[in-house]
């Protein structure tokens, strides 16, 4: 490929990003918790239905869904079911997440647990442990970044002038203008997203069989190669249960910038119309997956899998394609990375420092901002460029410390006798069966290791709450009123029938 | 008496929680193995044609909780 158009059209679109993260801004002061980190909770439907969307989409819809599909075929899909099965947990726990920072105050969700569980150790250790898989997520979205500016300059980008680049970018317009830069990128983001992928899926698929449907790739992958078409696919390693309980984990696993993105919304039921058509966005992973499956019969001999897309669209597909599949892909990384950014720099200055330095909202606040600089100059850059080998063991250690942290969301939102203490015995416990089941013995009789840590996490949480002191009545009552708000009007009409009777 | 573990109290309430229930369990073991055939149903290999009907399903089930649940009261 020897046309600049493609790197044209990905700087291009880095020049628009910036523009209007900047633009996002507008007269707003930005050096409050409130207004840079959840953006004064102005977000409507349709925004916080893109920045919701765009942020689940990362370079894995471009770059290794259509690996995954090459590699293995069919089980790529369980994505799709467990991304539905998110947007069911947005629309239920969403609106609850968001009444809770509008009313006690919170932007992060470790500031949730400190205030429930009346711990701030408890609340610090939880920002803390799930930073981990938050960088490591953020950097392997960097590389990803990184390498598309590679491609797309023919390699006159080196990968350490791309993180460079892309975290400069990021930057400029996360300290301006905060959520607020997240939410309008993801906008911009998520509608290139979608449509790059649909024009490249459908194009490559016109190209390989002259025809503009699906039907005929897999038509043809049903005669020459079917155990491509179903589970447990080419590779034979997605059994039945294997495919369940990573979806079971997955659901369960609530990601810290998705908490922000809850609380950023106007209002809670802006989270529920928000979440009830998030469903439809994930047909963005369709057309790429298909790309995927058509290198099966066209290049057979590839090297590295998750190089699919590319590879096909730089060989088959007009150089403004291509162009418009590197905007894509590095929209998608970029969408991916910015909230885990803003998240953890928000988290350690509310979380970490403000209780351990006594520091004042409005310090907090300008903390906040400055953190991603170090975030990214410091930690995520050298990583990123250093390209560790256990990264990726890294992000799934973090991925599934996030899935142990589910004991202090059912002790917010279902149980009322969910201790502190309760809480951290079961995600120490969980914590440590899932790091053995991941590391040391992967994922025994083909159940995801998240899953055994929850199935040992639950017991000790449950017992350990029944035998500790429960959290002051006072304050489950607060959360209670929220989460189950039709049991205290269901007491208030029980306890006013007894009253008249007894008159 | 308030319960510790909180269920709904209302027809509406178990009727969204069964919704959702049975929608998570279509895209799970044992359904999904029911679904899991080689041949293409719409053009597409059945369990993709299954994973996007799921989608469907997970809208429509959220549509129902927005007509049947008017709870928010925080706005």
């Amino acid at each position: 490929m020897n046309s600049s158009w493609p790197l044209i059209i990905t700087l291009g679109y880095i020049v628009i990003a910036i523009v209007i993260g900047l633009g996002a801004r507008g007269r707003r002061q930005m050096s409050s918790l409130e207004e840079w980190g959840v953006a004064g909770r102005s977000m409507g439907p349709m925004t916080l239905y893109l920045l919701i969307a765009a942020g689940s989409v990362s370079a894995y819809t471009f770059m290794g869904a259509p690996g995954w599909a090459y590699a293995k075929g069919i089980p790529v899909f369980y994505v799709v079911i467990y991304l539905g099965y998110l947007a069911l947990v947005a629309w239920y726990f969403g609106p609850k997440v968001w009444a809770f920072g509008a009313r006690f105050g919170h932007v992060t969700q470790a500031s949730a647990i400190a205030d429930r569980y009346q711990s701030p150790v408890l609340g610090a250790l939880a920002a803390l442990v799930m930073s981990v898989g938050s960088i490591a997520y953020a950097v392997l979205q960097t590389i990803g970044s990184a390498y598309i500016l590679f491609v797309m300059s023919g390699g006159a980008i080196p990968v350490w002038v791309g993180v460079i680049l892309v975290l400069c970018c990021i930057a400029i317009y996360l300290y301006a203008s905060g959520q607020r830069a997240i939410g309008k990128t993801n906008v911009f983001q998520g509608v290139l997203m979608f449509i790059v992928a649909w024009a490249v899926g459908l194009w490559a698929t016109h190209t390989a069989t002259g025809s503009w449907g699906f039907a005929e790739v897999f038509s043809r992958l049903a005669v020459e190669a079917p155990e491509y078409l179903s589970l447990p696919g080419a590779g034979g390693d997605m059994s039945f249960a294997f495919w369940t309980t990573s979806i079971v984990v997955s659901m369960l696993s609530f990601m810290p910038p998705v908490w922000t993105q809850w609380m950023s919304a106007t209002s809670a039921r802006t989270i529920r119309r928000a979440a009830t058509w998030l469903p439809t966005y994930y047909l963005v992973i369709l057309p790429m997956v298909v790309v995927g499956f058509i290198g099966i019969f066209a290049m057979p001999q590839l090297a590295r899998a998750d190089t699919v897309a590319l590879e096909y669209a730089m060989q088959h597909l007009p150089v403004v394609l291509v162009g418009l599949l590197g905007a894509g892909t590095l929209a998608a990384s970029m969408s991916s990375s910015e909230p885990f950014i803003h998240s953890v720099a928000l988290t350690y200055a509310k979380d970490v420092f403000q209780p351990l330095f006594k520091l004042s909202d409005a310090t907090a606040g300008k903390l906040a901002r400055w953190m991603i600089f170090p975030l990214m100059a410091l930690v995520i850059a050298p990583l990123a460029i250093a390209e560790p080998g256990n990264l990726v063991m890294i992000l799934l250690i973090g991925l599934g410390f996030a899935s142990q942290v589910l004991p202090a969301f059912i002790g917010m939102f279902f149980w009322k006798k969910a201790t502190a203490l309760g809480v951290g015995a079961g995600i120490g416990v969980g914590f440590l069966v899932t790091v053995a089941f991941t590391t040391l013995w992967p994922h025994p009789l083909g159940v995801h290791a998240g899953f055994w840590g929850l199935m040992v996490n639950l017991p000790v949480f449950w017992l350990v709450s029944r035998i500790t002191a429960p959290v002051a009545d006072d304050v489950v009552e607060r959360f209670f009123r929220i989460a189950a708000p039709w049991q205290y009007r269901a007491d208030k009409a029980t306890h006013g029938l007894a009253s008249a009777e007894t008159r | 008496m308030r319960r510790s573990f909180l269920l709904p109290t209302s027809w509406r309430g178990w009727c969204v929680l069964v919704c959702f229930a049975l929608v998570i369990a279509a895209g799970l073991w044992p359904v999904i193995e029911l679904v899991n055939r080689g041949g293409l149903v719409f053009g597409l290999p059945a369990l993709v044609t299954w994973s996007y009907v799921i989608l469907l399903g997970c809208c429509a089930v959220m549509a129902l909780g927005n007509l049947l649940i008017r709870e928010i009261d925080d706005e």
